[in-house]
C-alpha cells in the first residue's frame, strides 16, 4: 500500500486559515490502513481545524467527507454536486489522490493534509516499513523476494557494500542489510548459488529516467 | 579572466563552443580552439549537451586551460549530486578555471544512454545559489573552505525562444541573478524578431545577455529545425536564401557571421558561436565579423 503520515497542524492551518468553507476529504484506501487519512482521522483533523479558528474568533464552516478512493474519476464524481459550497479542499488522501482531484475541480484550491512516504507494509499497529520504490522492472526473482533497491541505502545489486556489519546497514544499526536478508533468504531456499549470479546492469529508464510514467492495457480499454 | 574583462567594460565578447570528444583523442578539439583562440574570448564547453555522453565539461577545460585558452566550464544537476557539484566546482577552479555556467542537462532519453538515472539532487538555482555559498567559503554544509573560488558566474536563459512567455523568462532569469548570474546565453536567435519581447523588458546595458548564433550546416538543417524544433524561430526568408545559393554552406557562414554583427549593433553584451561539430568553421565565421 501507498504509505503517508499525518502532516503537522501547524502546516495544514497555515494552507487554508484564509478560507471559510473547508471541506476535509478523506480516502477510505491505503491511507486508512496506516492511519493517516482514513474517515477517523478526517474526523480528527476536522476538530482540531475547528478548535483552531474558534480560538481565533473566525467562524469557519469545515465539513467531512471521506471517498472510497481519490484515484479513480467515479470516486471522485460523487462529490461534484457539493464542490461548490466550499472554496478549499483538504486532501488526506496520497499525493496521488490530491492531484486527481486538483485535476478535476480545476478552480478549487486542494491541500495536502498527509505526507506520502513510501510503497510498504504494516509490520505492526503502528509501524510501517518500506518494501517498493516501483522502479517498474521487478527483480525480486532473483534475489529471494527481498528488494535491494527499496531496502539498500545504496541501492547497490551485487551484494552487501562494505558498510554492512553483524547484518546491519551502517548508516543505522536498527537498518537491516539488504543484501544479509537476501543471503539468509537465497540461503533458507537452498538457493545461494544464484547469490554467485552477477546482476546484469539496471535498466533505470523505466523508474523515472523516462520522466512520468504510465502503463497502458489496450486489452482493457473499452 | 579576459571575459570578465570585456563585460566590465562593455566591450562585445566573442564566445566560441568547443565540445570535448567522444573519446581520448584531443587533438581536433585542441586544434579547433588554437586556431581561432585570438579572435575568441572564451571557449564555451558543453557538458555533455543532449545527454551523449563524452569528456567531461571540466576535462576538456583543463585541457584548454593548460594551452592558454580561456574557458567556461559547465555544470548540469542532472549527473552530479551535491557532494560531486561541489567538489568538481573547487577542482576547476584550482585548476584556473575562473568561468562557471550552470545548465539544466537534458533527460537521458535524448541521449544516447538511456537507461540512465539522472541525479538532480539539487536544481539549477540550488547549483547558482551554490557556487555563491563556495565564493563566500563555505559549502552547503555550512564547513569553512581552506580558498575560496571567485568565479563569473553565468547560466542560461530562454530569451528569444518560441511559445514561451517572455514575463516568465524575465522572472525566471531575475530569479538567476539574485542567485548570483553574471551573464546569460540564450538558445539560438536566427531573427532578431524571436528575441524582441524579451530584450523590450530589459536594459542590455544592465545584464550580459548571450545570444547563440548556431551555424546551420545545411538547407536540410535548417529545415528540420524549422519544423521540429518548436522553441526556435527560422524564418522562411532565411531558408529561402539559404535554397537559392549555389554555395549553402558559404550561405550558412555568411548568416552565421551576419547575425553576430547584427547582434553586436543590437548592444548585446556578445554572441556564443555554436558550431556542433563543425568547429572547423569557426575561423571563416570569424573572419567576417
Amino acid at each position: 500500500m501507498i504509505v503517508a503520515d499525518k502532516k503537522p497542524i501547524e502546516e495544514i492551518i497555515e494552507e487554508v486559515k484564509n478560507n471559510e468553507k473547508i471541506l476535509i476529504l478523506g480516502c477510505n484506501e491505503c491511507v486508512t490502513v496506516c492511519e493517516a487519512g482514513g474517515k477517523k482521522e478526517v474526523g480528527v483533523l476536522a476538530s482540531a481545524l475547528r478548535m483552531y479558528f474558534l480560538n481565533q474568533s473566525k467562524e469557519v464552516k469545515i465539513d467531512e467527507i471521506t471517498l472510497e478512493r481519490q484515484c479513480d474519476h467515479e470516486y471522485l464524481e460523487e462529490i461534484r454536486d457539493v464542490m461548490d459550497q466550499y472554496d478549499a479542499v483538504v486532501s488526506i488522501a496520497c499525493g496521488v489522490g490530491v492531484q486527481f482531484m486538483a485535476e478535476k475541480y480545476h478552480s478549487t484550491p486542494i491541500y495536502p493534509g498527509v505526507d506520502t512516504c513510501f510503497l510498504g507494509v504494516t509490520e505492526e499497529r503502528g509501524l510501517w516499513t518500506e518494501r517498493c520504490q516501483a522502479c517498474g522492472h521487478c527483480i525480486l526473482a532473483s534475489t529471494g523476494g527481498i528488494c535491494p533497491i527499496a531496502r539498500c541505502a545504496k541501492r547497490v545489486l551485487n551484494g552487501p557494500c562494505g558498510g554492512s556489519a553483524k547484518g546491519k546497514c551502517e548508516i543505522d544499526k536498527e537498518i537491516d542489510c539488504a543484501w544479509q536478508l537476501i543471503i539468509d533468504r537465497l540461503e533458507a531456499l537452498d538457493r545461494l548459488d544464484e547469490y554467485e549470479a552477477l546482476c546484469p546492469l539496471k535498466d533505470w529508464s523505466t523508474d523515472r529516467a523516462g520522466g512520468p510514467r504510465k502503463v497502458v492495457r489496450e486489452d482493457v480499454q473499452q | 579572466m579576459q571575459l570578465k574583462r570585456k563585460f566590465e567594460k562593455g566591450e562585445f565578447a566573442i564566445l566560441a563552443e568547443i565540445e570535448p570528444p567522444k573519446g581520448v583523442e584531443i587533438s581536433t578539439m585542441v586544434s579547433n580552439a588554437t586556431r581561432v583562440k585570438g579572435d575568441v574570448d572564451a571557449f564555451v564547453v558543453p557538458e555533455m549537451s543532449n545527454a551523449v555522453m563524452r569528456m567531461s565539461s571540466l576535462g576538456g577545460a583543463m585541457i584548454l586551460q593548460g594551452k592558454g585558452m580561456e574557458t567556461v566550464v559547465q555544470f548540469n544537476c542532472r549527473d552530479r549530486n551535491r557532494i560531486a557539484l561541489q567538489a568538481d566546482l573547487l577542482a576547476a577552479y584550482a585548476c584556473g578555471i575562473t568561468n562557471v555556467m550552470a545548465v539544466k542537462g537534458e533527460d537521458p532519453s535524448f541521449g544516447d544512454h538511456h537507461q540512465a538515472r539522472s541525479v538532480y539532487d539539487i536544481d539549477l538555482v540550488d547549483l547558482l545559489q551554490v557556487v555563491g555559498g563556495l565564493q563566500k567559503g563555505k559549502d552547503m554544509a555550512g564547513i569553512e573552505l581552506s580558498g575560496s573560488p571567485e568565479f563569473l558566474v553565468g547560466s542560461t536563459v530562454d530569451a528569444g525562444a518560441m511559445g514561451k512567455s517572455p514575463e516568465l523568462v524575465l522572472e525566471e532569469m531575475n530569479k538567476k541573478m539574485e542567485a548570483g548570474t553574471q551573464f546569460f546565453i540564450t538558445p539560438p536567435i536566427f531573427d532578431l524578431s524571436a528575441i524582441e519581447p524579451f530584450t523590450k523588458r530589459v536594459h542590455l546595458q544592465q545584464v550580459n545577455i548571450i545570444p547563440t548564433v548556431l551555424l546551420l550546416k545545411s538547407l536540410g538543417m535548417a529545415r528540420y529545425m524549422a519544423r521540429n524544433v518548436d522553441h526556435i524561430y527560422i524564418p522562411d526568408d532565411l531558408i529561402r536564401r539559404i535554397q537559392k545559393s549555389p554555395e549553402k554552406v558559404r550561405e550558412c557562414v555568411l548568416i552565421a557571421a551576419e547575425m553576430v554583427n547584427t547582434l553586436k549593433a543590437e548592444g548585446f553584451s556578445g554572441v556564443l558561436l555554436s558550431t556542433i561539430g563543425w568547429e572547423h568553421k569557426l575561423p571563416e565565421i570569424l573572419d567576417k565579423i
